[in-house]
């Protein structure tokens, strides 16, 4: 993504959640909870879904890709969309899934080649100990990133004492 | 002098067949080794200090992901404690449900599953798999592939697979570079033939990803895991690069899965000295850890390796069963050929389609056998009907039914006259009636016109260069008047946006529902419940089209 279609994201995000912020079923931050009686969330909690743009998922519809208002990058998943299927998988006992999904609610903020870069950077010798901390602290403090931060923090640690990382290439 | 017998003993498609006695100390044992670890566990402050006989400074990385992600600590101790026989008995046991004993099995070190599993017979594991399967109802999976790269085949084969009953179709490439037309092939052809239908194109880690995120495909699957450390590096990855995989597939609203299977460690040389079911039990353990929804597993492409061992075939239905003890959607293989014998092919599966898994096969060929780009599978398209005589006579379903000549006829060609359409709204090099018509028509490649290799591969580059996505195949397939198949394309983004199919074992409904294990949980309890097969199911599944009437006769 670049900046410009972040900033465009964060305008469109700002104006969906001013024009919803009345009605009664408009989700707000960490209130609604959700589980497995309310899946599938698209069919029947469409009204708690927006795309990464912040369009409800009742407005994303064939004729608007066809008369161009929308766009491929309002097609994307929304963060708080990965956080509620979250909810979903606890309600269900599929704890690591959550996380999962948790983590990667956190990635959408992290551009496609960043994503693929940090990827590499943590396959074996590419990076030492210190890069891998270094990531870590990017995503932390760059992207809120807290749940893949603890992630990398570990592959660094437990790299580095296998001597799996770029020292020991 | 020889004996008669044995001369036409030799002669039988079983003797080509590769051999060979067991050998634990470089792995080569199917399961029921003296060296694998035993099972142990020991917590101390909610860390698992201690894990099948190694101490946690002794951990390696799979050891160390695993403790820390794949096991649920708090009720560790307490289900170590029940002896495996025990556990082994809960899983046979109708009164004994699936929530139940994913409490246990969740709970519990790779060591400990392996030798639960040791203890079951193939007919006690196939009674275990059909409880413990995650979602309520199998479904299957195939390759769409060919030799020549053609699309407009591709589009025609995948059609006609979803009218026969796949719900999830794969394609890959010969030359690496086709992915994106290979895709588009298998995604817009699969989708003419029923909506709903979810397809991948397995190639390169990176490739795949990017195609996943413009919308060329709605999964994938092919992440590899392995069994010991050495191999994860021989692969070039580690359990965490791999769960930071998983995360950025479903970051960009993506289906995936992990893949691994038995016979992997030991054809790279480095098992460690443990057996084929204790180190796909570590790889299913770091799926599980790393939050992937579900695994494609049961050896797959390494078949070759068990199937040669006493209980190969025995040790591969315990990989997949185990895979569902850890609630994870499987993908269960018969894929991949691995012998010479239509016999020993058949009872291989019958392990897999008799309990039926999520996936039964994950690369049933769509396609003659020359053209599957996966070195060949078990099951390919001039089996269809001996499949779906198997699933009549046995009462099962094994997720296909029969089809007429005209229906083949009229969905291949409508999605070769799509894909014909597509190309031309997106100013791609043309596919000519002639193709349509070859297409439309053709039982492989051979029955295939060549096409010009180098204007495609120019086209492609141009058209990824060009950063096209989803939007601009809704939007040409509209133009050229296909509403309804750019109404699927469209929809297949739609549902990536609202996530609802990331959840186990999902797939699609021709209304666009979608079926997990979270709508749709696996509840058998005993005779006559968990899923059962419809009157209208089982009609489709019983009305061969070529069985007489006995009234006409």
């Amino acid at each position: 993504m670049t900046q410009e279609q972040m900033l465009e994201q964060i305008v469109k995000q700002v104006m969906a959640s001013m024009s919803s912020g009345t009605g009664a079923a408009a989700p707000a931050d960490g209130d609604v909870k959700v589980t497995d009686a309310d899946y599938p969330l698209g069919e029947k909690r469409p009204e708690l879904i927006t795309s990464a743009t912040g369009i409800p998922l009742k407005e994303l519809t064939l004729e608007k890709v066809l008369d161009g208002t929308l766009k491929a990058e309002d097609l994307r998943i929304n963060p708080k969309t990965l956080e509620l299927q979250a909810q979903v998988a606890d309600s269900v006992g599929r704890d690591a899934f959550g996380i999962n999904l948790r983590r990667a609610a956190e990635l959408i903020a992290v551009p496609d080649a960043r994503v693929l870069e940090i990827y590499n950077a943590l396959r074996p010798y590419r990076s030492t100990k210190e890069e891998l901390e270094a990531i870590a602290d990017e995503l932390e403090t760059k992207y809120s990133a807290k749940v893949c931060a603890q992630l990398v923090r570990e592959a660094a640690y437990i790299g580095y004492k296998r001597k799996r990382t770029k020292e020991f290439k | 002098m020889r004996s008669k017998r044995f001369e036409a003993l030799e002669a039988r498609p079983i003797k080509k067949d590769g051999f060979v006695k067991e050998w634990p100390e470089v792995g080569l044992i199917a399961m029921n080794s003296d060296l694998d670890p035993k099972p142990s566990i020991k917590v101390v402050d909610g860390k698992i200090v201690e894990m099948d006989g190694k101490n946690r400074d002794d951990f390696d990385m799979l050891d160390q992901f695993i403790a820390d992600h794949a096991i649920h600590i708090e009720d560790a101790e307490e289900a170590m404690a029940i002896p495996s026989i025990d556990i082994a008995n809960k899983l046979v046991d109708i009164h004994v449900p699936r929530k139940d004993i994913i409490k246990i099995t969740t709970a519990v070190t790779p060591a400990k599953m392996t030798e639960v599993l040791g203890y079951m017979s193939v007919l006690e594991m196939m009674m275990a798999q059909n409880k413990m399967r995650a979602r309520l109802m199998p479904s299957n999976q195939c390759h769409v592939t060919n030799v020549k790269d053609n699309m407009v085949q591709i589009a025609a084969d995948a059609a006609e697979a979803a009218i026969r009953g796949f719900d999830e179709q794969e394609t890959t490439v010969g030359i690496a570079r086709y992915a994106p037309f290979n895709a588009l092939g298998i995604m817009v052809g699969a989708n003419c033939g029923r909506p709903g239908i979810l397809t991948q194109c397995s190639v390169e880690e990176a490739t795949e990803l990017d195609m996943g995120m413009r919308g060329f495909t709605a999964y994938a699957e092919t992440i590899s895991v392995y069994g010991t450390e050495q191999v994860f590096m021989d692969g070039d990855d580690t359990p965490y690069s791999k769960a930071f995989l998983a995360s950025a597939y479903a970051s960009r609203g993506l289906k995936m899965r992990f893949t691994s299977g038995s016979g992997s460690e030991v054809q790279m040389g480095y098992a460690e000295g443990h057996s084929m079911l204790y180190l796909e039990a570590r790889c299913l353990y770091v799926t599980r850890g790393a939050g992937v929804q579900g695994t494609q597993n049961g050896s797959v492409s390494c078949v070759g390796v068990p199937a040669a061992v006493p209980g190969g075939i025995r040790e591969i239905l315990a990989e997949n069963l185990l895979a569902a003890c850890l609630d994870l959607e499987c993908a269960s293989s018969n894929d991949q050929t691995f012998t010479h014998s239509d016999l020993r092919r058949v009872a291989r599966s019958l392990m897999q389609m008799v309990p039926g898994t999520d996936y039964i096969c994950s690369g049933y060929s769509s396609t003659p056998n020359y053209d599957n780009m996966f070195a060949g599978s078990n099951w390919d398209a001039h089996d269809y009907d001996d499949w779906n005589v198997i699933q009549r006579d046995l009462r099962i379903d094994a997720g296909l039914q029969p089809i007429t000549e005209d229906a083949l006829v009229e969905a291949r060609a409508k999605a070769a006259r799509a894909i014909q359409g597509l190309f031309k709204g997106m100013g791609l090099p043309e596919i000519t009636d002639e193709e349509v018509e070859a297409a439309t028509y053709a039982d492989g490649s051979k029955d295939m016109p060549d096409r010009d290799v180098v204007a495609d591969l120019k086209a492609i580059e141009d058209m990824m260069n060009k950063g096209v996505t989803a939007v601009d195949f809704i939007k040409a397939l509209d133009k050229e008047g296909f509403h309804d198949v750019a109404q699927s394309i469209f929809n297949i983004q739609y549902i990536k946006c609202a996530g609802d199919y990331l959840h186990t074992a999902s797939k699609l409904s021709s209304d666009w529902e979608v079926i997990s294990a979270v709508n749709y949980k696996n509840d058998y309890h005993g005779v006559g419940t968990g899923y059962q097969i419809s009157e209208e199911r089982w009609n489709q599944i019983a009305d061969l089209p070529w069985a007489d009437d006995p009234e006409t006769i």
